[in-house]
């Protein structure tokens, strides 16, 4: 699964560890979202969304 | 909420969860110690009596409230780090296993001491489990 994370939270200039306060995950979690290592569970998937003010599907895109 | 502490600060709530963890597991350490401490220094009569069976049980209460520590541990971790951390258990319990089932087959073939394969049962899980805890969470930037 693709996602715009990195980009979404470049554009509000927050690190990854910003986000993870946000979310209330680790700093880890957040970096493996964002590299694809970790595709975040469907309520982690809408609070990511309710963060950045988007839909679901304009943050995760599927890779197929 | 943003913070000056730099980009790759540890986020609030992994403080927290660690906090938590330390407030959790401190008390537990210490009763475990206490009563080991307590069953070399007071060793009662070395007969058979059921007092010497449970007093030499005693440890089990203190271990069983660090394993309460590990799942409360468990509960609080954010779903990846509860992933991670259900794995390192996976691999701690598949390793007690084998250790276990090498213990049966040689004391089955009359080689080594059950006492002896107990301990390098319990210390080889715990090691596999904390080894692999502790790759599986390695830093990644």
């Amino acid at each position: 699964m693709n996602n715009r994370l990195r980009e979404l939270r470049a554009e509000r200039r927050w690190s990854q560890a910003d986000l993870a306060d946000h979310l209330g995950v680790s700093r880890q979690t957040v970096n493996a979202i964002e590299t694809g290592r970790y595709d975040p569970s469907l309520p982690l998937a809408f609070k990511i969304a309710r963060t950045f003010g988007a839909p679901i599907e304009a943050i995760f895109t599927d890779e197929t | 909420m943003m913070s000056n502490a730099g980009p790759d600060r540890r986020s609030l709530s992994d403080v927290a969860r660690d906090r938590a963890a330390l407030r959790d597991a401190t008390p537990a350490v210490a009763a475990l110690v206490l009563v080991q401490a307590s069953l070399i220094a007071l060793d009662p009569d070395g007969g058979q009596s059921i007092g010497r069976a449970v007093w030499s049980l005693l440890p089990l209460l203190p271990f069983g409230w660090l394993v309460w520590t590990q799942v409360r541990a468990v509960r609080r971790a954010d779903e990846r780090q509860r992933v991670l951390q259900l794995s390192a258990l996976a691999i701690g319990f598949g390793a007690a296993m084998a250790l276990a089932l090498l213990g049966g087959l040689l004391e089955g073939a009359d080689l080594g001491d059950p006492a002896q394969s107990l301990q390098v049962t319990f210390i080889g899980a715990t090691l596999a489990w904390i080894g692999s805890l502790g790759y599986l969470t390695r830093p990644a930037r």
